[in-house]
C-alpha cells in the first residue's frame, strides 16, 4: 500500500530541457572532449565537426569534409548517419558548393545497408533524417530510386520496429562494449535533429534505455557481464572499448582520460564518435547516473535478450538469452547462459575487477568456430563463411582467441559463484578450452586443494577446474588451459567486504572440493557455495539451486533493484531510492516521480 | 589415291575451318548487340560497410575484355535477371540492399523492396506478367503482383525460411521451384502453396530444369553431390560419379544436350545423359569453388564460369583449355548474356 502511494512529480515530459540536470562535472567533461576531438587530425566526419563547431583548423576541416563527400571508395552505413550528422550541426556555416556535394552524396553513392542490427540503425537513422532535410524529392534524386517521402516513411517505420523490439524482447547485438557507440551514437543523432517530437522522444527514450542498460551492469567505466560481440583487445582490457569512452563522458567514471593512457588509446583512435554525444543536447538523467554509480550495496541483476536473427538451422528466429549479474563495488561476475547466441564476437562470462590497472579481468571460452554456426546468422555459403570472416574479424578460426561463442560450454551462476561447464565432442578442430589470467594481477597461487587463487586489489577470485589442465606464459597474461573434452570450471568471487583478509577467503575454500559426476552427453557437477547454497548443474539439464529448477523462462526483461520491466510490455521502470522513472515506449511517454518515504 | 585423299582432307578441312569462322563471325555479330553481365557478391579484402572494393553489378561488352562496374562498387550483389518483351526491357538485382530493377538499360535503378524484404538472394520472373515477381530470401519467398510495390511473404507448406533460389517453370509459369533449407519445394499456384519434393537430402543450394524435358530437375546440395529426377519430382537419384560436397552452380547448354555442375573444390562437370553420369571437364580450372556457369546458347562449346575469388574463367572448347578473363578477386555468383 505504501509502495503504491506515489505522488507524481512529473508526468509525460515532453520537453527534454525539464528534466535535464547536468552532472556537476558533465559539462566540463563535453567542452574537454569537443576540444580534444578538434585537435585530431584523422579524417572523419567526428573530427570535422568538431573542428568546425570549435572553430579549430577550420581551413582543413573544410578540405577534409570535402574529400569525405568526394571519395566514392567509402560509403554505408557508417558514412550515412555520421555525413547527415555533420551536415544537420555544420549546415550554416558551409559553403553551399559543399552542401550541394553532400546532398549529392545521397543520390550518387550506394549507401550500403549492411546485414546486421548496428548496420541497420546506422543506415536507417541516416535515411531517416536525409530524407527529412531534403523532402519532397522525387525518386531520381536518391540513389535507391526512391522519393523523399518513400524513404522517410520506410526509416521510420523500422526505426519504429527496432525501438519496439528493443524495448520488448531485446537487442541481438545487446550489451555490447564495443559496438555500443553504433547504436547510441546514431540514436542521439536521431534524437538531436529528428524534427517530429514523437520521434524525437522515443529517440530519447532508446538513448535512455542504452545508458540504463549499460548502468545497471557498470563499474568504474568497465562494462560488465557476458556480451553479444566483443572484439578480444576489449575482452582482455576492458577499458580499451569504446564504450569506456560514453562511460567517462556520462557516468564520470573512470576518472581519469582514457586517451591520454597508452594502455587505453589505441581503441579510441579514429573512432571520436563520442563527440557527437558530447555535442548533443541530450542528458543523461540523473537517475541513470547514480545508478551507474551507486555500488555501495551488492545486487543481482537479471535480464533477457534475444538472440541475433537466426536464418538457418533453427526452429525460432530469435530465441531469448538470459544474462545474470553480480555487481559490488569491488567486482563484477557475469553470464549468458552458454551456448551459440552470437557468432564471431560472443564473450560469455567473466569476473571484472574495479581496478586501475589494465588487462582487469578473469574469464574462460571453448575456442568455437564453423561454417555451420556462421551460416545459421549469414546466408553465404557455409563452406567459404569461416575464411570470409576470419579476413576482416583475423582471429576466427584462430585456436587461440579470446571472444567465442560455443554449443559446448555452458554457465550456472548464483550470486558470486558460477559453474561453466564443457562438454566438447570428439573430433572438434580446437579440442581445448582455455582461461586468461593477467599477469598483473596482485597475486596468483595454485593451493594444494586444487584451487587457483588470485587477487587484485580488494577483490579475490578461487578458481577450480575439476580435471588437468596447464599453464602457458604470454606476454600480459597466464594462459590457462585443459585438453579435457569434459571439463567443469567452479569459480567463485569475494572481497575484503565480504571476506576480510584474503587468507580468510583461502581458508574459506580450501575444504570444498566440487564433484563430477555422469558422462557421455550428460555430466553434472554439485558444489556448495561458501554461503551455504547447493548448485547442481547437468549439461544440457536443469540448474538446481538448493534442490529447486532455475527456470528461465520467469526470466524478467530486466529484473534487478535499479532496472525492471516484464518482457513485451514496452514499460522499463528505473528505480533508485525513492526516486522512479518510467519509460512507456507503447505511449512514447516518459514519467518521473518520486516514492513515499 | 593417296593424293585425292589428302586433297578431299584439305578441302573438309578448310570447309569446316570456314563454316567455323563463319559462325564464330556470326556469333559475334550477336554478341556484338549482347553483352555478358556478372554479380559480383564479394571482393577480396571487402568488409561490408567499408571501403569499396569492386563488388556490384558488372559488364563486359562482347567486343571488350574488361569489366566495368555499372551498379555500385559496394554492392553485395547475389544474382540478376532479365525480362524482355517487345521493346520493354527490365534488369533486376537482387542484391543486400533489396531487389533493384532499371527499366534504361541500366542508366538508373530503383530499389523495390523494403526493410521487411532483407537480403535478396535471388530473383525469378513470370515470363509472361512484368509485374509479377518472386524473390528468395533468408526469410522466405516473397511475392509481388504490382511491379514490385508491395511484396507479400509465401511460404504455405514450407518448414524453413532459408530460401537460396527460385526457378519458374518452363511449362508453366504458375509453377516453381524454390531451393530451400530442408528441401526442394514446388507450387503450382504462384506461391500460394508448397509442397516438399523430397529430394532425400537436405541443404538445397541450386536447381534446373531441363530446357527440353522438363521433367527433369537436377538440385545441387550442400556435402551430397547433385540430385536428378527425371519424373517431375517423384522419385530422386544421386547423379554418379560426382563428389559428395557441395555444388553451387548448374547449368545446361540451350539444346540441353550437355549439362554443367560445379561447387566446392569440384571443378567442373558435365553429362550428356540428364544428369545420370557425370565426368569431370578435364582440365578443370584450378579454382577453389565455381559459383556459377554460362554456356553460350549459340556455342555450346563456349563455358564461363564465375568462381569464389578468382573471377571470371572462359574457354571455346567445351572446357578442354582455360584463360581467366577478368575480375579477379571477386566472387562471382551469376553469368549472363543480355542485350
Amino acid at each position: 500500500m505504501r509502495n503504491s502511494a506515489v505522488i507524481l512529480l512529473t508526468v509525460l515530459l515532453l520537453v527534454p530541457s525539464v528534466e535535464a540536470r547536468a552532472q556537476p562535472s558533465f559539462e566540463q567533461r563535453r567542452q574537454r572532449l569537443i576540444e580534444v576531438v578538434a585537435g585530431e587530425r584523422d579524417r572523419s566526419f567526428f573530427t570535422v565537426t568538431a573542428k568546425l563547431v570549435t572553430g579549430k583548423d577550420k581551413e582543413f576541416a573544410i578540405q577534409m569534409l570535402d574529400s569525405l563527400t568526394t571519395d566514392q571508395s567509402i560509403g554505408g552505413m557508417f558514412y550515412s548517419y555520421a555525413a547527415i550528422g555533420s551536415y544537420l550541426r555544420l549546415r550554416d556555416q558551409l559553403p553551399d558548393s559543399l552542401k550541394a556535394k553532400m546532398r549529392n552524396s545521397f543520390r550518387e553513392r550506394t549507401m550500403y545497408r549492411g546485414d546486421t542490427e548496428n548496420h541497420w540503425v546506422m543506415y536507417y537513422t541516416g535515411l531517416y533524417l536525409a530524407a527529412q532535410t531534403w523532402p519532397n524529392e522525387g525518386r531520381s534524386q536518391w540513389y535507391n530510386g526512391k522519393s523523399s517521402d518513400e524513404n522517410f516513411r520506410e526509416a521510420e517505420e523500422w526505426l519504429n520496429l527496432w525501438f519496439k523490439t528493443s524495448s520488448t524482447i531485446g537487442q541481438g547485438e545487446f550489451d555490447s562494449p564495443t559496438y555500443f557507440i553504433t547504436f547510441i551514437t546514431p540514436v542521439l543523432t536521431l534524437y538531436e535533429f529528428a524534427s517530429d517530437p514523437v520521434m524525437k522522444r522515443r529517440a530519447q527514450m532508446m538513448a535512455d534505455l542504452l545508458f540504463a542498460d549499460f548502468a545497471v551492469e557498470h563499474l568504474n567505466g568497465n562494462y560488465c557481464g557476458g556480451h553479444s560481440r566483443d572484439y578480444p583487445e576489449d575482452i582482455m582490457n576492458p577499458l580499451s572499448a569504446p564504450a569506456a569512452l560514453w562511460a567517462w563522458l556520462y557516468f564520470g567514471e573512470p576518472q581519469f582520460e582514457l586517451w591520454q593512457e597508452t594502455r587505453y588509446r589505441p581503441r579510441h583512435r579514429g573512432g571520436w564518435e563520442t563527440v557527437f554525444g558530447a555535442m548533443s543536447s541530450y542528458r543523461l538523467p540523473e537517475i541513470i547516473y547514480s545508478i551507474a554509480t551507486d555500488r555501495s550495496t551488492p545486487y543481482v541483476h537479471t535480464e533477457t535478450k534475444r538472440v541475433r536473427n537466426i536464418i538457418r538451422f533453427g526452429l525460432e528466429k530469435n530465441p531469448p538469452v538470459y544474462k545474470y549479474t553480480y555487481m559490488t563495488r569491488h567486482y563484477a561476475l557475469g553470464s549468458l547462459q552458454g551456448g551459440i547466441l552470437q557468432p564471431i564476437q560472443q564473450h560469455t562470462w567473466d569476473v571484472t575487477f574495479a581496478s586501475d590497472k589494465p588487462y582487469n579481468t578473469i574469464f574462460t571460452l571453448h575456442p568455437f568456430y564453423s561454417g555451420k554456426e556462421l551460416a545459421m546468422f549469414f546466408p553465404e555459403e557455409q563452406k567459404f563463411l569461416s575464411d570470409e570472416v576470419d579476413r576482416y574479424h583475423k582471429i576466427y578460426t584462430n585456436p587461440n582467441k579470446w571472444n567465442s561463442s560455443s554449443p559446448f560450454e555452458q554457465t550456472f551462476q548464483h550470486k558470486n559463484t558460477i559453474l561453466v561447464l564443457y562438454n566438447i565432442d570428439k573430433g572438434i578442430t580446437h579440442p581445448h578450452i582455455d582461461g586468461f589470467f593477467p599477469k598483473n594481477l596482485d597475486e596468483r597461487s595454485i593451493d594444494p586443494s586444487g584451487w587457483i587463487f588470485c587477487r587484485m586489489g580488494a577483490t579475490y577470485v578461487a578458481f577450480y577446474s575439476l580435471r588437468p589442465y596447464e599453464w602457458i606464459e604470454e606476454e600480459i597474461n597466464w594462459r590457462w588451459r585443459s585438453f579435457e573434452l569434459m571439463n567443469c570450471i567452479v569459480v567463485e568471487v569475494g572481497s575484503s567486504d565480504e571476506e576480510g583478509p584474503f587468507e580468510q577467503f583461502k581458508r574459506n575454500l580450501q575444504a570444498r572440493s566440487p564433484a563430477l559426476t555422469g558422462g557421455g552427453r550428460n555430466p553434472t557437477i554439485e558444489y556448495t557455495t561458501r554461503s551455504g547454497d547447493h548448485m547442481k548443474f547437468t549439461f544440457n539439464g536443469p540448474r538446481l539451486l538448493n534442490g529447486k529448477p532455475v527456470n528461465f523462462a520467469e526470466y524478467k526483461f530486466f529484473n534487478g533493484p535499479y532496472l525492471h520491466s516484464e518482457r513485451k510490455s514496452g514499460v522499463v521502470t528505473m528505480t533508485y531510492k525513492n526516486h522512479v522513472r518510467e519509460l512507456d515506449f507503447d505511449k512514447a511517454t516518459i514519467k518521473e516521480w518520486q516514492k513515499l518515504q | 589415291m593417296a593424293k585425292t585423299a589428302v586433297r578431299a582432307s584439305r578441302i573438309v578441312a578448310i570447309s569446316v575451318a570456314v563454316v567455323s569462322s563463319l559462325s564464330l563471325y556470326a556469333q559475334r555479330l550477336e554478341d556484338g548487340r549482347r553483352n555478358y553481365y556478372a554479380a559480383v557478391f564479394l571482393n577480396r579484402g571487402h568488409v561490408s560497410g567499408g571501403a569499396s572494393s569492386n563488388i556490384g553489378l558488372f559488364k563486359r561488352m562482347s567486343s571488350d575484355t574488361i569489366w566495368h562496374n555499372i551498379y555500385r562498387p559496394n554492392l553485395f550483389t547475389f544474382g540478376i535477371g532479365f525480362w524482355e518483351r517487345g521493346a520493354t526491357r527490365r534488369y533486376y538485382i537482387a542484391g543486400g540492399n533489396g531487389l533493384h530493377r532499371s527499366t534504361d538499360e541500366g542508366r538508373t535503378w530503383r530499389v523495390l523492396t523494403t526493410w521487411k524484404t532483407e537480403e535478396i538472394l535471388s530473383v525469378a520472373l513470370d515470363p509472361v506478367d512484368s509485374s509479377i515477381l518472386y524473390v528468395a530470401t533468408p526469410f522466405g519467398v516473397f511475392k509481388s503482383t504490382d511491379d514490385g510495390s508491395h511484396w507479400v511473404r509465401k511460404m504455405k507448406g514450407m518448414k524453413r525460411w532459408y530460401v537460396q533460389r527460385l526457378v519458374v517453370d518452363r511449362t508453366d509459369r504458375r509453377k516453381l521451384y524454390a531451393a530451400a533449407e530442408d528441401d526442394l519445394y514446388q507450387t503450382t499456384d504462384g506461391g500460394e502453396h508448397w509442397r516438399q519434393l523430397g529430394v532425400g537430402v537436405p541443404g538445397i543450394l541450386s536447381a534446373l530444369q531441363h530446357p527440353q524435358q522438363t521433367a527433369v530437375l537436377l538440385v545441387g546440395t550442400e556435402d551430397h553431390g547433385v540430385r536428378v529426377t527425371t519424373d517431375g519430382g517423384r522419385t530422386w537419384s544421386g547423379g554418379q560419379n560426382l563428389p559428395q560436397t557441395s555444388f553451387y552452380a548448374l547449368r545446361s547448354s540451350s539444346d540441353g544436350q550437355a549439362l554443367y555442375a560445379g561447387g566446392y573444390r569440384t571443378g567442373l562437370w558435365k553429362s550428356e545423359n540428364l544428369g545420370r553420369t557425370w565426368s569431370l571437364v578435364s582440365p578443370a580450372p584450378n579454382v577453389e569453388a565455381i559459383y556459377s556457369i554460362f554456356v553460350h546458347p549459340d556455342d555450346p562449346k563456349h563455358l564461363l564460369i564465375g568462381t569464389c575469388g578468382q573471377g571470371v574463367y572462359e574457354s571455346f572448347d567445351g572446357g578442354g583449355s582455360w584463360k581467366n578473363i577478368g575480375l579477379q578477386g571477386a566472387h562471382v555468383k551469376q553469368i549472363e548474356l543480355y542485350p
